[in-house]
């Protein structure tokens, strides 16, 4: 697979520390697209071994709008379906630009290991200096241990390692959209996590064509009023809790995007260090970046002040468990006891829909309506944009917010990129597939 | 004429510096931007953008712009930033001159207009 793609795939066997690499297909993407698309065949090729699949969209990391997007795919030891959980932040893109679209692990490991992927290599490194410790630990002994600030992490924390239900992997220091338990699946395997860097260069069919499309598709965007507004808060006051909003302003210290994405679905709090502070703050640890919008509503619907709703998302973060399962089942009210709690978390997140696809995202369209009505019609819509936009590798959020981001631009786009033809007809049938 | 930067503006989302470095490569990457956004702090929220011109590097902070002169010594008060390194090794901005549908790249792209050409 020549463009839009580094070519590669990754199979990495814990059972035997082996790891291979195998080109991708053109004829694989010509059937399954790319995403979650080919992460679900991945799975199913080597369903045997329990095998955890990361991977790209097709269209990730590119000028396709939002193309910020990775995957993970795995059998959620909770619900025990496939699930597709986004990488979202800047960690979804720097796993194709460290070298690989997709990654599959098999197996188990004898002891604990991570693995380090950077400029086509990966490596099956020994975790047991940072096997115990918490994502926020972990990932800075890595970054230092590489000497790269900008090195990108997927990492379980203690509640991993213990087997929680409610275990998240993690991404960089931040919670991730994982409610399926993933980082219980990574535990048991004794997979601390990922390490990813790389410098690639993605090539692109017809470049002039692909840049001057997007940049078509991105001046749409931009028409939509709701790009005036940033951050968690104002998604929730769009989702009819408009009082989040006073609740959590005096805390809000700025607001951030994923790659390339027009509208900041991160807003960092600041819990121990002045919000309006322009200046680098000089404590190293002022506050926690909150993508979660239902896990910070949760927090405040238990009574919590904003503060410590701020440090029960940095606990949560540091220990790699779902803070929405938190704020749902610790049935604590203050933040040490909600701390105190992590390990003894019993509870079922309601996964909506046919349980593939996260309610991280929120389950309805945001700032715009989209035509829909009725709530089977809502939910059917969300999962299918939930499918399309891992399998091209758009912002999951960003497309519940903008109709300008369309299956047909993106087939269009990445036809445009692969020269391949990629129809509607085939993406019907990759859906279907993912839907079950 | 001169590419202006709101650092309070920006989302930090690296649409400047992919397009940057595709002008250069002709391809999707990151290694040749001669604008990239500053990221290193991440747990701090601390980020900015860096703009290396032809003799001076531009450090748009949210606090304010610093425009360093290239090769001038380093001020000795001030923590050397490793990630000023591989900016001065980098090309300077051109502001995408081979570029005629466009004007830069990092203006027409920046998806929360943080990036002006005055």
């Amino acid at each position: 697979m020549e463009y839009l793609s580094t070519d590669k795939i990754l199979v990495i066997d814990l059972n035997s520390a082996q790891v291979e690499e195998e080109e991708l297909d053109e004829s694989l993407v010509e059937e399954k697209i790319g995403g979650i698309g080919i992460t679900k065949y991945l799975y199913d090729k080597y369903i045997e071994d329990d095998p955890i699949v990361i991977g790209t969209g097709l269209l990730s990391g590119t000028t396709y709008p939002a193309s910020a997007s990775g995957q993970i795919t795995a059998k959620s030891p909770v619900t025990g379906k496939v699930c597709h959980c986004p990488v979202i932040y800047k960690a979804g893109v720097e796993i194709k630009y460290s070298g690989f679209d997709y990654i599959v692990v098999k197996g188990q490991s004898q002891s604990p290991v991570y693995l380090w992927v950077h400029d086509g290599v990966a490596d099956i490194s020994d975790a047991a200096d940072i096997w115990g410790k918490d994502v926020w630990e972990s990932t800075d002994a890595l970054r230092k241990f590489v000497g790269d600030d900008l090195l990108q992490t997927m990492m379980i924390g203690p509640a991993g390692e213990n087997g929680s239900d409610h275990a998240q992997v993690c991404y960089n220091h931040w919670t991730s959209p994982d409610r399926f338990g993933f980082g219980k699946l990574f535990g048991s395997k004794n997979l601390k996590g990922f390490a990813f860097r790389g410098m690639g260069l993605i090539e692109i069919a017809e470049p002039e064509d692909y840049v001057e499309r997007s940049l078509e598709i991105l001046k749409e965007v931009k028409e939509n009023d709701f790009l005036e507004k940033k951050g968690i808060a104002q998604i929730l006051s769009a989702l009819g809790e408009e009082d989040v909003e006073a609740w959590i302003e005096p805390i809000i210290h700025r607001h951030s995007a994923d790659f390339f994405t027009p509208y900041a679905t991160n807003t960092a709090l600041f819990i121990d260090e002045d919000p309006g502070l322009l200046e680098e703050s000089k404590k190293d640890e002022p506050g926690v970046l909150v993508s979660d919008v239902y896990a910070l509503l949760g927090f405040k619907n238990i009574g919590l002040s904003a503060v410590d709703a701020g440090r029960a998302l940095k606990a949560c973060a540091k220990y790699g468990i779902d803070p929405f399962a938190v704020a749902q089942f610790s049935g604590k009210t203050t933040i040490e006891e909600i701390k105190e709690s992590f390990d003894s978390i019993k509870g079922v997140v309601e996964i909506p829909g046919s349980g593939h696809f996260s309610p991280w995202c929120p389950t309805r369209p945001i700032f715009n309506d989209f035509g829909l009505s009725g709530d089977d019609e809502i939910t059917a819509w969300w999962e299918r944009r939930q499918a399309v936009s891992m399998i091209f590798g758009i912002q999951p959020i960003f497309c519940l917010m903008c109709p300008e981001l369309t299956e047909e631009n993106m087939l269009e786009l990445a036809s445009i990129g692969t020269d391949l033809e990629l129809t509607q007809e085939t993406l019907d049938a990759v859906i279907d597939d993912i839907l079950g | 004429m001169g590419i202006q930067i709101n650092a309070l503006k920006c989302n930090n989302c690296m649409a400047c510096e992919m397009v940057c470095s595709y002008h250069r490569d002709d391809g999707f990457a990151f290694l040749s931007a001669c604008i990239v956004s500053y990221r290193a702090k991440e747990k701090k929220d601390y980020f900015g953008m860096l703009l290396k011109e032809e003799d001076v590097l531009i450090v748009a902070r949210p606090e304010g712009i610093e425009i360093n002169k290239i090769g001038e010594e380093a001020d000795p008060d001030k923590e050397a930033d490793a990630s000023a390194k591989p900016m001065l090794l980098r090309e300077g901005c051109d502001r995408c001159e081979d570029m005629d549908d466009y004007g830069p790249m990092c203006v027409a792209f920046c998806p929360v207009d943080a990036i002006t050409l005055d």
